[in-house]
């Protein structure tokens, strides 16, 4: 009874969720080989044009095209998220399922680091690491992956902890598997269900991270564009041309929403529905 | 044999909570002084004389041994003690005191808003799930959690610029120089922090207290005639806070993260104004300052949060 | 107000779901036509989905959003309910009708001391003054059989056992000693001895407190002692409707005597022969002086609550040997120290091959994500690495028929198969490793009875033909005294007894045995 709806909950979450996600992903695509113009350029002639049929989504103060600089942005951000989370997971595979596993001191030494590291706020710690290493994309996307490591050991280490209570994993300790083993091969997979939403839901917050980055200017570097630091440069002009404020913020809000909506779907019918 | 399990909590709290801070101050003091190349050289950039490096060696105390100077910054930094900023050449905790009531006021009213408008939306929204009322609350939360708190801000002044003719950002004043235009000019950019993290608790919260609601002990108390509003004030509410306080105390240092943004946007002379400018001015006596104190209030804020949560809940204690 | 015989009368009740799509549907309760006569002990018994906790909540006013009632009435002591108020429904619970509910580990609020969970039964109806409040709960508590009440009141929920749990519900709702208490299977997560003690306190609730009693339940012969008269629920409606004495000797019903037979596992029609074991042999397995238990230590210092202290067993080949005890005893405790997964001091010696293992759950038996193959290559790779392709496949299919499975399970995950099959699987992954000994913890407790019953042919054969010892860990006596030619029983954390089964079980010299079969005859019969 309560089933059905779920499911349809999770399928509408699912629809806007894509739809939401493909025009960032499809501009992010068409950008790797083809651009309107070239979102480097600047055009002394064309400055702080409205939206038209030659610049859909106008010209900046330096008379760059709006459209061109939204998709060579999305570039950016969709392989910051992508690439931190990669490190974020792997550094939370490492020490989220040992602590989980072997419990005692392991788990406590492994958390008090986790937690320490958890007491620094995550925008204040990214923009330490890049202070101290200096702004870079590439650096960037380690003190993302760094900061978030913590959060998915978490998520790590509360599954395998329940999942060690199973009795298969009873049974393939009676057995003497190899713990590194049983950790991979029988733990993992099962994880997946709690793995996958955190996982979505980490690269929409590391997006939420890295515009705020570009905004104060310590993420990526100009002349490349990001979101973030787009907005920081048109906020002057807000009140003369806000398009220059819109088509951004739009993008990066379809972005994270569309991240958001899938997680929501994926928790709805991974968690509930698929249970059995 | 509850007493001493309830002792025995606390000392091994408090033991946690001495570790967390040694660690904690430790990996901010070694952040700070591994970094790759010469610190002294790091800060002065490139075309600085050995002269003046060998200068700000010495005073720094950088020709000093690692665990020796990590003692003194440690002593220094709970004496509130932790040298001069090169930048501004007077004192760091007078810098960071001088900023705390901007960033500290936005964060107490943006928590405030927080509780105050998300608490009452769970308890409508979770009286009838799936309602009309409910599911738009629940669209319009995603939304808000999705747009990131500097966006908002751009928003707002949008907003409030075309409404009110003369509404122009940045004009701050001390608290004690006015305390009505201190407040009026802390409240929107509290507003934009606060409006994705309403969104974050009224979701937690909406769920746990539908999960509360389905729990056995509500059925009991129904059996036993109480009202549904007493069993929500008496049962499901204390329940549910129990397991909102860990979301509370994550929301309140998430605050203090997004405020080190929000008040750039809104041109507020706060913490995160003086963290930027000792990061492009590489100031790392203040920075180090500034990364160790946010992060004091942090393991402070969740240590409350666990005393709060085991004195709410006595399961927890014998944990 | 005039007496009537009937203290409820449950007329015609028919409840759905009805949505917007199917505003029709199939009713969850069709016609349910009963009354529960003035003082007596009414059994309402059937399978889950039967529709017998929903008639409960009918009764109660607490039916779940959605449903509604499309015809009938329910009259209590002659007063239309469905015509009432809901506020007013909601008053008569606690003061004229109480309930009992299945789960005592969740149905009071953990963050609340006992005393306070029952003190807002009486300020909900009224009693305004605290020191009668106090004075009431004291002395239900102790009607109950609280011996201290007063330390009770101050505890925490989570600091009771489940059974002291469950006596602190039925006090709350005997307080107001209300004329109808509806018991939705009150003890079905409580161990035997417990249940023939909660049953034995309604019962004598029932004559101080002139109570009637509306008892839920999903085991027919569980109740043979308690109840004065039975009813059968099967899909939301009434089959069968009897005396108990007639129920149980007579069944008029097909799904009665379905529901009788399924309740009692007989082993004699499956041919079951015991293998010979010889004692003289040195045992397979010798544990001695076994002591383990959880500390709550900080720094090395503290105490050590100890669950076993100082076990001694041995198991010898072809043996079969039963473990019995109450729950709490340290049966767990024993076989998770024997199959190192905790850590013990004392010693245990195996000799020969390794030790096999077969656990409780169904369910969690195997990993959801892997199919049968990989569950048996996993568990062959431990026995023996060096083999073959071939050599491994047909080991597996080898193992697996001998557990009665074929290769077509080989590409299945644990969801596509039933209880019984996943716990075949389990035990070809131990015959797999060709364990000396196999320790099997409940494995029949699960599942049906025909499954349970193929399980331990199973068992059996393996014994028999293979020769391995099992050490089985049950609650249930029946199957001991059938398969198990020795058996120890616990106690405490220690072996109180032990000996030939036929022997101990017909009589039994420590009071804990004495006590165990005694709850077993009473709830089950002899």
């Amino acid at each position: 009874m309560n089933k059905n709806v779920d499911t349809a909950r999770a399928k509408r979450f699912y629809t806007v969720g894509i739809i939401l996600l493909s025009v960032v992903l499809a501009a992010f695509l068409i950008s790797l080989f083809w651009t309107p113009y070239d979102p480097y350029a600047t055009d002394a002639a064309a400055k702080l044009l409205p939206p038209s049929s030659a610049h859909p989504f106008g010209t900046d103060n330096f008379g760059r095209d709006v459209l061109s600089r939204v998709m060579s942005a999305a570039k950016f951000t969709v392989f910051i998220s992508v690439a931190g989370v990669a490190i974020a997971l792997i550094l939370g595979t490492l020490t989220g399922l040992p602590a989980g596993y072997f419990g005692g001191f392991t788990d406590r030494s492994i958390m008090l680091v986790n937690n320490s590291i958890m007491c620094f706020p995550g925008i204040l710690l990214a923009l330490v690491a890049v202070a101290v290493f200096g702004a870079s994309m590439y650096n960037v996307v380690w003190a993302l992956g760094l900061v978030f490591a913590p959060t998915f050991a978490r998520v790590y280490r509360a599954g395998t902890i329940e999942i060690k209570e199973y009795d298969y994993i009873t049974h393939a300790r009676v057995m003497k598997i190899h713990p590194v083993r049983i950790m991979l091969l029988h733990i993992l997979p099962n994880l997946v269900p709690q793995l996958l939403p955190a996982t979505v839901i980490g690269l929409a917050n590391m997006t939420l991270f890295e515009s705020g980055m570009s905004y104060l200017g310590l993420g990526v570097q100009p002349p490349d564009a990001s979101f973030g630091k787009m907005l920081a440069e048109s906020q002057a002009y807000i009140r003369v041309a806000p398009w220059l404020v819109i088509f951004p913020s739009m993008m990066l809000v379809f972005y994270i929403l569309g991240l958001y909506f899938i997680s929501e779907g994926m928790r709805v019918s991974l968690t509930k529905g698929g249970g059995s | 044999m509850t007493g001493k399990q309830t002792a025995l909590y606390f000392v091994r709290k408090a033991v946690e909570l001495l570790a967390t801070l040694l660690l904690v101050s430790l990996l901010t003091f070694l952040a700070f002084s591994v970094i790759p190349g010469d610190t002294a050289r790091t800060m002065l950039g490139a075309n600085a004389t050995t002269e003046q490096v060998e200068a700000l060696r010495v005073q720094l105390g950088l020709d000093r041994p690692l665990p020796i100077r990590y003692l003194s910054w440690l002593g220094g930094a709970f004496t509130g003690n932790l040298g001069n900023s090169t930048q501004f050449r007077t004192s760091v905790g007078g810098l960071i005191v001088s900023r705390l009531p901007v960033t500290l006021g936005m964060s107490i009213i943006a928590f405030i808003l927080i509780i105050l408008i998300s608490y009452p939306l769970a308890v409508l929204s979770s009286r009838r799930p799936g309602k009309l009322g409910d599911q738009i609350c629940s669209v319009l939360g995603h939304i808000l959690f999705a747009i990131p708190p500097f966006v908002l801000s751009l928003l707002l002044i949008y907003l409030f610029g075309s409404i009110f003719k003369n509404f122009s950002v940045g004009n701050y004043a001390a608290p004690n120089v006015d305390f009505g235009m201190y407040l009026q000019s802390l409240l929107l950019p509290a507003f934009a922090i606060a409006l994705p993290k309403i969104a974050m608790t009224f979701k937690f919260l909406r769920s746990s207290i539908i999960e509360q609601k389905a729990s056995d002990y509500v059925a009991t108390a129904k059996s036993h005639g109480l009202s549904d509003l007493k069993i929500l004030v008496r049962h499901i509410l204390p329940n549910s806070n129990v397991s909102s306080i860990t979301v509370i105390s994550l929301v309140l240092s998430d605050i203090l993260g997004g405020s080190l943004i929000v008040e750039q946007v809104f041109n507020l002379p706060g913490l995160g104004r003086l963290l930027l400018s000792a990061i492009s001015q590489r100031d790392f006596p203040l920075l180090s300052g500034i990364v160790f104190y946010l992060a004091l209030v942090t393991v402070l804020l969740y240590f409350a949060a666990d005393i709060f949560a085991s004195l709410s809940d006595p399961r927890i204690r014998i944990r | 107000m005039a007496r009537h015989i009937h203290v409820l009368k449950v007329h015609h009740l028919t409840l759905s779901f009805p949505t917007r799509k199917n505003p029709n549907p199939k009713p969850v309760l069709d016609d349910v036509d009963f009354g529960i006569r003035d003082g007596e002990i009414l059994g309402l018994i059937g399978n889950s989905g039967s529709g017998k906790t929903m008639t409960s909540l009918a009764i109660a006013g607490l039916l779940p959003e959605g449903a509604a009632i499309t015809g009938g009435s329910i009259k209590f002591r002659g007063q239309d309910l469905l015509t009432m108020k809901p506020r007013d429904r909601r008053k008569m619970l606690g003061s004229d009708i109480g309930m009992i509910f299945q789960e005592p580990s969740t149905a009071l609020d953990p963050l609340m001391k006992i005393g306070k969970n029952l003190d807002e039964v009486l300020v909900a109806h009224g009693v305004t003054d605290p020191k009668e409040r106090r004075e009431k709960i004291l002395s239900t508590m102790s009607t109950v059989g609280f011996a201290d009440p007063e330390a009770i009141y101050e505890r925490y929920p989570h600091q009771l056992s489940g059974g002291q749990r469950q006596r602190v519900l039925i006090a709350g709702a005997a307080l107001l000693a209300p004329k109808l208490l509806i018991c939705d299977e009150p003890t079905s997560s409580l161990d035997t001895v417990t249940t023939v003690q909660i049953l034995d306190l309604l019962k004598s609730l029932c004559r101080k407190l002139q109570m009637t009693i509306l008892f839920i339940s999903h085991d027919l012969s569980a109740v043979r002692n308690f109840c004065d008269r039975v009813m059968v629920m099967r899909d939301g409606k009434i089959v069968d409707k009897d005396t108990t004495s007639d129920i149980l000797t007579n069944p008029k019903n097909a799904y009665t005597a379905e529901l009788l037979t399924n309740a009692k596992l007989d082993t004699r029609m499956l041919g079951i022969e015991r293998a010979h074991v010889d004692y003289s042999s040195s045992p397979v397995l010798t544990a001695r002086d076994i002591e383990a238990g959880y500390s709550d230590r900080v720094f090395g210092k503290g105490s050590k609550n100890n669950v076993l202290k100082g076990v001694d067993l041995e198991i010898y080949p072809h043996e079969i040997l039963g473990l019995i005890g109450s729950s709490g005893c340290g049966k767990t405790t024993l076989i998770r120290s024997l199959l190192g997964l905790l850590p013990h001091t004392g010693t245990a010696t195996v000799v020969g091959r390794r030790i096999g293992a077969v656990f409780q759950d169904p369910v969690s038996c195997l990993n959801p994500s892997h199919t049968v193959k990989w569950h048996l290559n996993e568990a062959l790779r431990v026995a023996e690495r060096k083999l073959t392709k071939p050599e491994r496949m047909s080991r597996i299919s080898a193992a697996l028929s001998e557990a009665g499975l074929d290769d077509s399970f080989l590409g299945r995950k644990p969801h596509q198969l039933s209880g019984g099959q996943r716990q075949r699987v389990a035990i070809a992954m131990c015959l797999i490793t060709n364990p000396g000994l196999i320790i099997a913890d409940e494995p029949f407790s699960s599942l049906d009875a025909s499954s349970s019953a193929e399980i331990l042919k199973l068992l059996t054969d393996i014994n028999r033909e293979r020769g391995t010892s099992f050490l089985l860990v049950t609650h249930n006596i029946h199957i001991i005294r059938q398969i198990a030619p020795r058996v120890v029983v616990m106690d405490n954390g220690k072996i109180c007894e032990s000996g030939l089964t036929s022997e101990v079980l017909s009589s039994p010299k420590a009071p804990a045995t004495v006590k165990l079969l005694e709850a077993e005859t009473k709830l089950h019969g002899a």
